[in-house]
């Protein structure tokens, strides 16, 4: 086990989780004010809410791989799916199961009678799966165990200087140990693909980066837009960030020296180990949301400007750019990566700290998004 | 039959009187909601206002002026994380010219997510403290109608609110939470949902809305979520219209059930 010191969850299809949620999933619009109300009776399980109502569209594909695959994030130790019985809600739940889901609850409304009745009877069973959630044991697991998402929002001009490149230190270290680690944001590579790109593992892996981003660039000027109205946004010119290629060479940094094993389209698991690139907008949320759904784990997300938010499935650990904001919003930053700016670590000192910081929230120790009870969650369109 | 409504000045009577807690980006829902709850007052998740390009900007800000324009609404306190694409203070600036009882808190700008709850939630309180319920009798009443055709009842049901001198909006959005966005926009204080067979009663939280079902096996296996079963009667619908705008809860309402759905043109970056 390469004397790995992660315990963690193993479930019955061999995957690894860093937390034992019981996530409440409402697969359809009209039923999230009920699975936030399971959240809110009972005792810790965790809703997310979003705004699909069963729409037959261009988009539906995307919807049905990121709720699965956000049902069967190996964080979970069970999933209650709360439904109208839709053949598509039907599709979804099947998915999951062939992405490894196998302890579920399904409550159709048109079974339990009523949104009140589903609401008592959703928290009747999330206590019970509460109660047998505490029963299992973490026990030693192997470096592989770790699927790590690496975010960054609220990008500031010291965002390519300090933590970035300070967690690609830790992205090395633990790639190089056999974990896996993703980055993503195609918006915030645009310009430093072909960096990315010299740094894959097959000439074959280099195109398919290049192709992701070509891919995206001519799908926003079909829309006939400028792409530079949303990047770098409002708060990354104000933060000191000049344009999308100074904020996209910043934001590669993220993923170390590693050579790239792969590309994942957007919600995709990853088949084996290693640093993989992951089509997902620049949108912290959508991004976020990709990740779980593409079974990552744990979270890493640097910010220049700092931001609240978490995740209902992945910890994710706040790293500051800059030692003001890392003072002036301690309750929501766990890191501090400002101090290579102010002289007083180095790259590799900051790097080992969010190496060690990853390891002892795998292994539990609560981040401060998880501490405030923050899970946002948005679903990706391409088209509506 | 009268009507007591909330006077909300400039925007006109409310038949609710509702305080909204309004997050301009969706990093800020979370703080929002626990604001809202400290306070008694309405919020909603949305997954908008950054990353977002086009005509989605102005779109999405034009959405969220309408909701602090309605009439049902007495207040508005922005929570803004501060470095999204709609930001807080100008969006403040923006519903302000719709409604004067507006605030705005950045989380950024606050020193954190305790800080900025304690801050929230005082502004919030002394928004409610310096508008105080005051009922008036409402003269132009407006009820919005959510039905997937102008069936037979559909026109029965408009002759005869027309006949009381209540003006109509009929919408047939993709989804009720669709229809509803729209209807909010057309300023109805009370909508009348007729969704389909496949779609369940649901609510919207600035909005009473009462549901009548139709025969479909859903609706049928979920009565208890309407207001009205599908033999109801016009006479009926009107009565419960009347009571409702008087204050009487629909079941939506009673469940807390139901989302404001932000309308999207584009996409997010």
């Amino acid at each position: 086990m390469n004397n790995s010191p992660l315990k963690a969850y193993l479930r019955p299809n061999g995957s690894w989780g860093l937390r034992n949620h019981i996530l409440v999933l409402p697969l359809h619009s009209a039923l999230s004010s009920s699975a936030r109300a399971i959240e809110e009776a009972s005792q810790g399980a965790v809703a997310i809410t979003h705004d699909w109502s069963g729409e037959i569209d261009a988009d539906l594909e995307r919807i049905v791989s990121t709720l699965a695959g956000f049902a069967s994030n190996p964080n979970n130790f069970a999933t209650i799916f709360v439904t109208l019985d839709s053949p598509n809600e039907r599709r979804i739940i099947e998915r999951a199961k062939l992405l490894g889901l196998s302890n579920f609850v399904h409550l159709s409304l048109a079974d339990v009678g009523s949104m009140h009745k589903l609401v008592d009877v959703g928290t009747r069973e999330a206590d019970q799966l509460i109660a047998r959630a505490l029963l299992q044991d973490r026990i030693p697991a192997p470096w592989s165990a770790i699927v790590l998402g690496l975010e960054c929002g609220g990008s500031d001009a010291l965002s390519g200087i300090t933590a970035n490149p300070a967690l690609g230190v830790a992205s090395d270290m633990l790639v190089d140990l056999g974990a896996t680690s993703i980055l993503a944001e195609t918006t915030e590579i645009l310009g430093a693909e072909h960096l990315l790109a010299a740094r894959a593992i097959t000439p074959e892996v280099g195109v398919e980066i290049v192709n992701t981003v070509l891919r995206y660039e001519s799908s926003i000027n079909y829309e006939g837009i400028d792409l530079r109205g949303a990047q770098p946004s409002r708060g990354n010119i104000e933060g000191g960030l000049s344009t999308l290629e100074e904020k996209s060479l910043g934001a590669a940094k993220k993923a170390g020296n590693a050579l790239f094993t792969g590309v994942l389209e957007y919600a995709e698991v990853p088949a084996v180990p290693g640093l993989f690139f992951m089509d997902t907008p620049g949108h912290d949320i959508e991004q976020l949301t990709g990740f779980a759904a593409g079974h990552v784990n744990i979270v890493v997300f640097t910010s220049g400007r700092g931001t609240p938010t978490g995740s209902a499935t992945m910890p994710v650990i706040k790293v500051a750019t800059n030692t003001p904001m890392a003072t002036s919003l301690k309750d929501l930053i766990d890191l501090n990566a400002g101090t290579i700016a102010d002289g007083v670590e180095s790259l590799s000192e900051v790097g080992n700290r969010i190496f060690n910081e990853i390891v002892a929230v795998a292994n539990g120790k609560e981040t401060k998004a998880e501490r405030g009870g923050h899970h946002e969650f948005s679903l990706s369109r391409l088209y509506n | 039959m009268k009507i007591e409504g909330f006077d909300h000045g400039s925007r006109g009577l409310g038949v609710r009187n509702y305080q909204l807690i309004l997050p301009s980006v969706v990093c800020s829902t979370h703080i929002s909601r626990r604001i809202a709850n400290a306070v008694n007052a309405v919020t909603f998740s949305h997954q908008h206002g950054c990353g977002i390009i086009g005509a989605d900007v102005a779109g999405i800000g034009d959405f969220f002026a309408s909701l602090a324009d309605h009439p049902n609404v007495s207040s508005v306190l922005i929570i803004s994380l501060g470095c999204e694409t709609i930001q807080g203070q100008e969006l403040a600036e923006k519903l302000v010219a719709k409604n004067v009882s507006t605030k705005y808190q950045i989380i950024q700008d606050s020193g954190g997510v305790e800080a900025t709850v304690t801050a929230g939630t005082a502004s919030a309180r002394s928004l409610q403290d310096s508008y105080p319920a005051k009922r008036i009798q409402l003269k132009d009443f407006r009820v919005g109608i959510d039905a997937p055709s102008n069936s037979a009842i559909i026109r029965d049901l408009i002759g005869a609110l027309r006949a009381l001198n209540i003006q109509t909006d009929l919408v047939s959005g993709k989804s009720p939470a669709d229809s509803f966005s729209h209807l909010m926009e057309k300023k109805v204080h009370l909508i009348l949902s007729f969704p389909t067979g496949d779609q369940p009663a649901s609510g919207f939280p600035l909005i009473p809305v009462i549901n009548i079902a139709s025969e479909s096996a859903l609706h049928q296996a979920i009565s208890a979520d309407f207001d009205l079963p599908a033999e109801t009667t016009v006479v009926n619908i009107v009565k419960l219209i009347f009571e409702v705008a008087n204050g009487q809860e629909t079941i939506a309402e009673t469940n807390k059930s139901g989302e404001i759905l932000a309308p999207r043109l584009v996409r997010s970056t």
